[in-house]
């Protein structure tokens, strides 16, 4: 036990030193907010498995890792680049081990906000977002990067703006000389009637592990529309807990899609606040799990005010001795009239000793509503297989492409054509279909 | 072209085929019939080589070879078409996709090139309106959402791409009215050639007025107990099949 609480006293430790550096500074809003914090993840430490919400997602063994606080890594322009997407104009904000790297990010859209949350904090804490809509009092990995989160992307679409061109946020976690933990912190706030798309990808150059503790605050104004595609595509010796806070107004959208593909532990905290009537949340997840990855989705649609819509479809092609987690809540308050939820999970266990935990957590206080939850897993299915083998197709062949169609209604929630192509080529790789995407006719 | 000797199966330790002998010449249509129960679709799968039934005894020559020893892929390779009693629905994958995919192997088992994406969509024009089928249609994911009707004609569609020796036609009539009964049946009977064969299995004698049978098998308790030409079906039609029965002594 005592090796576990070493990770926690660095980091106390951590605070300590840079409270010193700060000298005058120490009495600002912003630093006794973050201080708050620490206490905070002092009081409550890393989550064990004796926690409800932790119960599968076991942290413990990462602690038993010697981090060390990520520092900055100047990577080459061709370490950078292979990570940039291909066929995509977008706007590019690169972080390396957290921190920004503006001689390789690109602007191209000029009527938008973008830098770094450093930068931003320039601007004093009270007119700042800053730990604005995320809490931290029960939430010990948000405690810990309100504490410590020293940059991440920061992006304002002003009110009206239709952004054509992407924003891709590309984190790069260099894990080549050490195990660096760090804590990103993005700030994204989408004005009323604007709309983005913002896509978030996570990649490690090294052979060390790594841990990443980052922190989303989105807000979406009234009648704005925000679609996040997030990739994980971390090493497999890597560990990530994603906690992301959005906060929706009147006639809002938010969609997110994330398609995890690597990571030896990922853990994503997805909350919605549903706060403006007629907005719509959609939560859209993809798992491709193998070796002994664990990939945890919990997700948070809080209906506050009638009239909204959250719609969630995680699927999940678990492999080897991979673990898979879906823990979907959806909280009804007892004004949120007229709400429809709906919830979703599939799985497919490739091997005996895969397994998902899945789990509904429906909370409602309102009674005229409609929500509805689901949730399977199974092999692949038998006559499907036997239909196409009977039709010429080996067998191998034939559960590869059922398995890429299984994930297919996940990845046509993509509307980014050459995003979705390349996530499909991936995964069909990885599922080792060589068949024929799709075949255009005329 | 295929030699059944003394066919033997059970699922789940219940014997369903009791020692099936029937032989199918190139050139020849055959329809099996008989009553609810009697072991006509187990017959189609097992000759497909579904996984659930065990052969518990006799034997399947195909062109000489040991048809039950193969997987259902090395099966369809060698020129055996099952079409589907209830073909399944598969979202996400389009029937155009999935069968270049099929075609491509059948072609590089039988030691032909492999199809490019002209030469396919041109094979998949001629074949779909031989079919009456859209373009459009083969796009879709395959039989999700589609009528009964859609699912009979897209299975006899992949029947003409696929230009199998052997072809079983596991009910493919139920469930057609009758402009669907006539699609599907003109289209057997323009694929029928000297060099390939079909087994029709049947409840009624309805399909067998478009697709004449040169023979007519009465499939009862596991055993065929009966054969003989065409006017057999008219004459299980007229009297149903409690004659037949009789006949055995039951």
């Amino acid at each position: 036990m005592t090796d576990t609480l070493e990770l926690k006293q660095r980091l106390l430790a951590e605070f300590s030193t840079r409270e010193q550096l700060l000298n005058g500074s120490r009495e600002t809003p912003l630093h006794i907010l973050r201080q708050d914090a620490m206490n905070r993840f002092d009081e409550l430490g890393f989550p064990t498995i004796r926690h409800e919400e932790w119960k599968y997602a076991n942290i413990m063994p990462a602690l038993l890792i010697p981090f060390s606080s990520a520092q900055p890594s100047n990577l080459t322009s061709d370490e950078v680049c292979n990570f940039y997407l291909e066929g995509i104009e977008a706007n590019i904000l690169v972080f390396v081990n957290g921190y920004f790297a503006p001689e390789h990010s690109k602007f191209i859209s000029s009527e938008v906000m973008m830098s770094n949350f450093e930068a931003s904090l320039k601007t004093p804490i009270e007119n700042s977002r800053f730990a604005k809509i995320s809490g931290y009092k029960n939430e010990s990995f948000t405690a810990l990067n309100t504490a410590l989160s020293n940059d991440g992307a920061w992006i304002s679409i002003p009110d009206g703006v239709i952004l054509t061109n992407p924003i891709h946020i590309l984190m790069i976690t260099d894990s080549r000389e050490y195990s660096p933990i760090l804590h990103p912190r993005h700030t994204i706030h989408c004005g009323d009637r604007s709309e983005a798309t913002i896509i978030y990808s996570s990649h490690t150059i090294g052979e060390n592990s790594g841990f990443t503790n980052s922190v989303s605050e989105i807000s979406v104004g009234q009648n704005a529309k925000l679609h996040q595609y997030i990739i994980q595509n971390d090493s497999d010796l890597s560990y990530a807990v994603n906690s992301s806070y959005v906060h929706q107004e009147r006639n809002s959208t938010y969609s997110v899609v994330t398609v995890s593909l690597s990571g030896k532990f990922v853990r994503n905290n997805h909350t919605s606040k549903l706060a403006g009537e007629n907005s719509v949340a959609n939560f859209y997840g993809l798992v491709i799990g193998g070796s002994k990855q664990l990939i945890d989705n919990h997700t948070l649609a809080d209906h506050s005010v009638p009239h909204c819509q959250s719609n969630e479809l995680y699927k999940y092609i678990l492999d080897d001795r991979s673990t898979g987690v879906f823990n979907g809540k959806i909280i009804v308050r007892p004004d949120a009239q007229k709400t429809n939820a709906y919830q979703s999970n599939k799985t497919i266990l490739l091997s005996d000793t895969a397994t998902i935990n899945t789990k509904p957590q429906l909370e409602i206080f309102a009674d005229d509503v409609k929500c509805s939850h689901g949730a399977t897993s199974g092999q692949l299915d038998e006559e499907s297989l036997f239909y196409l083998r009977s039709r010429g197709i080996p067998a191998d062949k034939a559960r590869a492409l059922l398995l890429h169609a299984f994930a297919s209604d996940v990845l046509n929630h993509i509307a980014i054509a050459p995003l979705r192509d390349s996530l499909d080529k991936s995964i069909a790789t990885r599922l080792h279909d060589e068949s024929e995407i799709a075949l255009l006719v005329e | 072209m295929l030699s059944i000797n003394n066919l033997q199966a059970s699922v789940e330790g219940k014997e369903i085929l009791k020692g099936i002998n029937l032989t199918v010449n190139p050139g020849e249509v055959h329809a099996i019939m008989g009553p609810n129960g009697s072991g006509k679709s187990t017959l189609a799968s097992v000759l497909a080589g579904r996984a659930d039934y065990e052969i518990t005894g006799g034997e399947v020559l195909f062109e000489d070879k040991d048809l039950l020893e193969m997987s259902p892929e090395e099966r369809s390779h060698e020129g055996v078409f099952l079409a589907f009693q209830y073909p399944v629905e598969i979202p996400g994958v389009s029937t155009a996709n999935f069968l270049k995919t099929a075609l491509n192997e059948v072609r590089k088992h039988r030691g032909e090139e492999q199809l490019d994406a002209m030469d396919f969509l041109k094979l998949m024009k001629e074949k779909a309106k031989l079919m009456d089928i859209e373009l459009s249609f083969l796009q879709r994911s395959l039989n999700e959402g589609f009528s009964g009707g859609e699912k009979k004609r897209n299975e006899i569609f992949q029947m003409a791409m696929l230009n199998p020796k052997l072809s079983i036609l596991d009910e493919t009539d139920s469930g057609l009215d009758i402009d669907a009964l006539k699609i599907v049946s003109n289209g057997v009977n323009s694929l029928r050639s000297e060099n390939n064969a079909t087994i029709l299995i049947t409840h009624y004698q309805r399909l067998l007025d478009y697709i004449i049978p040169d023979f007519v098998h009465v499939l009862y308790k596991g055993k065929i107990v009966k054969s003989g030409g065409k006017e057999l079906a008219l004459e299980l039609e007229a009297r149903g099949y409690d004659w037949v029965k009789d006949e055995v002594g039951e």
